[in-house]
């Protein structure tokens, strides 16, 4: 007996709507909790990932290898750098800070969305795992829509919240549709908070389809840089600790995703110091992939390095630049700072300027678009808190050097995050992702007067 | 070999009617001769060259000539000759961020006739010689001079056309009271039209025309045809490239085969078109002029994949002979073989192909579209 195929064009439309409705009926049980009985179940969830000894992220590691481009080594190294950097201590603070303040305000109370979509966006897990867990403290269902490049985090999350809070478990589904199905994406795109990650035509193509009463949350298209100075030239043991931070930044996630740095700019550094620069990252990245190995690129990621490589090695035939490469990786060392195609995938461009003055002048087309910086040899004055992970607020003083004008016209720009090479893609969980508070953009409230 | 033998032997070939893997031995004869000269007269072009190897001496295959990469237009002056002999330069299209890539030609007689002989067989083929009325959504030469396209298209006007034809783009407007009198016209005469453009323009158009109710007088007669080329950034929405040209045919009442993109860019002296009006029984893909030779290779090793494979895509243009003749493009491509495994024609794979649709890319999208390569949903 032959079987009967059933053409069903609605199946995902019909699935996700089936998951809106159970997110509806656990919606009150959510709701019914305090703010700090949903903040410390959810502590504990994101303790459970980010613990030493984690078997979700392992698990995580071994399932994502198998479903995504990296290697296992750059997975496992990712995941960890980047989740044991995330506290449920500093989780706590940050709500507390960004929401249990404003609800110590009287009569202040949170009015939690019936339920959240998060779009996800991407192949690296972290801003899903979050994305997906901060609503729920703040009351919200969540319905996660998984991307198609990472097709193992949104299962693997359920199951750890449904390991430590099974009540809370029944107010997070998620599900995977295909982009182009409209009808699923219509339902999802019902929610009256959509949290989504993607490229700008992406965001506008998501934020066009939701309803303007409701809230929209969009994380999009941002790449970060490296800015050195010239200190990194009579300081051997911090050359040596710039390039093994860069050598780390590229070589994590492969490049992909708006932390990594597409470009390091060298201010005001000698040829040679930055030569040397160029051999030492390509180095220190030839001994990372021993443990990291480059994963599988696209044929048109793979044709895009092939290009560039090729454009750069006719400048440097010609006596303009240098071109540093091996299979799995390159480094070009610019005359210019003129903008070029960043193919990712390991390649790292070095463009000497002038002046801080300079290199405001080569940023400005991307303001807007800078996502986090890592500087090293800039004489910062006042800014030793660069290096221990705080905004620039060193750039506010009053009297400004040129690079506090450099720091400040990037903060400006949309910079949200100042670092130090190695740290671009392992930012703090209290990270202001696109300038944004973690919490209060996907946060509602109701302030009850006393006249009332 | 010197240069005018090789273009007086070339001419000659592109005067015949032979099919592109004819003579093979032929094309590689005169690639590698084409190199030498370059090799000799073009000093960016033998640096790269030197600086891999690379030289007359021992490359001895076509797969050996080293191709340049086509952004490499952009940061050097690639011709074989005195910079005042000059006397016509092509610019990819960008903004004023974006640097342009440059051909830069001492003649024009081989870059037209490779053009002329390419449109003549591959488009216009039963046309030839009739003077069709021929509108082209692109600016004129006074508008545009610089733009290889509208030069290919003044040819085509100059050398097939009727007085009658126009350039309906004008400073940025399309003029389409100037084409719907022009179908007006043809479809009284029952005379086939030629519309031609960039593919933006069709966009526009075609966003234009969207709420016209009177679609009837959109119809194109029997033996219209028409020709989309070009990307869309920056320009337009962007539209896959089998949906422009169902909605190009069904707004102007053709069957799809008479709709044929053209994959070109500036920096080449040659253009391949759609098979569909010469086999229009045949699978839709690009035909390669003999003249022209397209491979396809491993990114990573530069090595030709097997028959049929996605890859890189190199060309080697015979007509390029003034600047280099071996490119290496940013697109990707599959050659297209018949039942018994010849190469019948190429695919070209990808988001948006060719120099002039790269070209066509503002210079923040230049960094940003390779950063979200992996980011994208």
């Amino acid at each position: 007996m032959s079987r009967l195929e059933i053409d069903w064009p609605d199946e995902a439309a019909e699935r996700v709507r089936a998951a809106q409705g159970r997110l509806r009926l656990a919606g009150p049980a959510l709701r019914d909790r305090t703010f700090e009985d949903r903040l410390e179940s959810v502590a504990k969830i994101l303790g459970d990932w980010t613990a030493p000894d984690s078997p979700w992220r392992r698990e995580l590691a071994t399932s994502l290898a198998a479903a995504s481009p990296f290697s296992h080594g750059t997975i496992q190294e990712g995941l960890d750098a980047a989740l044991t950097r995330w506290s449920p201590e500093a989780f706590i603070a940050c709500a507390e800070n960004e929401v249990g303040s404003q609800l110590a305000h009287r009569g202040t109370r949170l009015a939690p969305f019936d339920w959240t979509t998060v779009v996800a966006g991407g192949s690296i897990p972290m801003p899903t795992i979050l994305s997906s867990l901060l609503p729920l403290v703040l009351g919200s269902p969540v319905l996660l829509r998984e991307t198609r490049k990472d097709p193992v985090t949104a299962s693997l999350l359920a199951r750890s919240i449904q390991a430590t809070d099974p009540e809370l478990s029944r107010a997070f589904e998620a599900v995977s549709f295909p982009a182009v199905d409209l009808s699923a994406y219509a339902i999802a795109l019902e929610a009256p908070c959509v949290v989504a990650t993607g490229s700008d035509e992406t965001l506008a193509a998501i934020s066009s389809r939701v309803d303007s009463s409701h809230r929209f949350v969009g994380y999009g298209h941002r790449f970060s840089i490296a800015i050195l100075g010239r200190e990194i030239a009579n300081n051997e043991p911090l050359l040596e600790e710039v390039a093994a931070g860069l050598a780390l930044d590229l070589a994590r996630w492969d490049q992909s995703g708006c932390l990594s740095p597409v470009v390091a700019y060298l201010v005001d550094v000698p040829k040679s110091v930055a030569s040397r620069l160029a051999h030492q990252i390509s180095e220190r990245l030839a001994e990372l992939s021993h443990n990291m190995p480059l994963g599988d690129l696209s044929p048109s990621q793979g044709a895009s390095i092939a290009s560039e490589r090729s454009e750069a090695r006719m400048r440097a035939a010609s006596g303009i630049g240098r071109l540093v490469e091996t299979p799995n990786h390159t480094i070009t060392l610019e005359a210019d700072a003129q903008p070029r195609p960043a193919p990712l995938g390991r390649f790292l461009r070095l463009m000497p300027v002038e002046s801080p003055d300079a290199l405001v002048r080569a940023l400005e087309p991307f303001s807007g678009h800078l996502s986090n910086v890592a500087i090293a040899g800039l004489s910062v004055p006042g800014a030793t808190n660069i290096h221990s992970e705080k905004n620039a607020s060193a750039s506010n003083n009053i009297s400004q050097t040129p690079i506090q004008s450099l720091l400040g016209w990037l903060s400006r720009a949309g910079v949200s995050r100042f670092t130090k090479p190695g740290r671009l893609q392992t930012p703090p969980i209290d990270w202001p992702h696109d300038g944004q508070p973690v919490f209060s953009p996907l946060s509602r409230f109701t302030q009850w007067t006393q006249s009332v | 070999m010197s240069r005018a033998q090789i273009e007086t032997e070339l001419l000659a070939w592109m005067r015949e009617d032979s099919a592109p893997d004819e003579d093979a031995a032929r094309f590689e004869r005169l690639a590698l001769a084409i190199f030498v000269f370059q090799f000799e007269s073009c000093e960016p072009y033998q640096r790269f060259c030197a600086s891999m190897n690379q030289t007359p001496a021992s490359v001895d295959r076509l797969e050996a000539i080293p191709p340049v990469p086509a952004g490499a237009f952009k940061e050097f002056a690639l011709r074989c000759f005195p910079a005042e002999a000059t006397c016509k330069t092509f610019r990819t299209s960008g903004t004023s961020l974006d640097r342009r890539g440059e051909l830069h030609l001492d003649t024009l007689v081989l870059y037209e006739a490779s053009l002329l002989a390419s449109l003549q067989r591959y488009f216009m083929l039963d046309l030839c010689g009739t003077g069709p009325e021929m509108h082209f959504l692109a600016p004129s030469g006074e508008e545009s001079p610089d733009s290889s396209l509208t030069h290919m298209f003044e040819v085509l006007r100059r050398e097939e056309g009727s007085p009658t034809s126009t350039f309906d783009l004008r400073d940025g407007s399309l003029d389409l009271d100037s084409l719907v009198e022009a179908i007006r016209s043809a479809q009284s005469r029952n005379e086939p039209l030629i519309v031609a453009g960039t593919s933006f323009a069709f966009v526009h158009l075609l966003d234009a025309l969207a709420d016209t109710e009177d679609t009837d007088r959109w119809l194109l007669p029997t033996g219209s045809r028409l020709m989309e080329t070009g990307g869309f950034k920056g320009r337009s929405r962007v539209v896959p490239r089998e949906e422009l040209r169902t909605a190009i045919a069904s707004r102007f009442g053709l069957d799809e085969r008479a709709v044929v993109n053209q994959y070109g860019m500036t920096e080449l002296g040659s253009q391949f078109y759609d098979s569909t009006l010469l086999d229009p029984d045949g699978p839709r893909r690009k035909l390669t002029p003999p003249w022209t030779r397209v491979r396809f290779v491993d990114p990573a090793s530069g090595v030709d994949v097997p028959a049929g494979d996605l890859g890189q895509i190199v060309i080697h243009d015979l007509a390029n002979t003034g600047s280099v003749a071996a490119i290496q493009t940013a697109d990707l491509g599959r050659a297209i073989l018949d039942s018994d495994g010849r190469e019948i024609g190429f695919d070209v794979a990808g988001r948006e192909v060719g120099a002039e649709a790269r070209g066509c890319s503002i210079a923040t999208d230049v960094m940003l579209d390779a950063s979200m390569l992996r980011v994208e949903s």
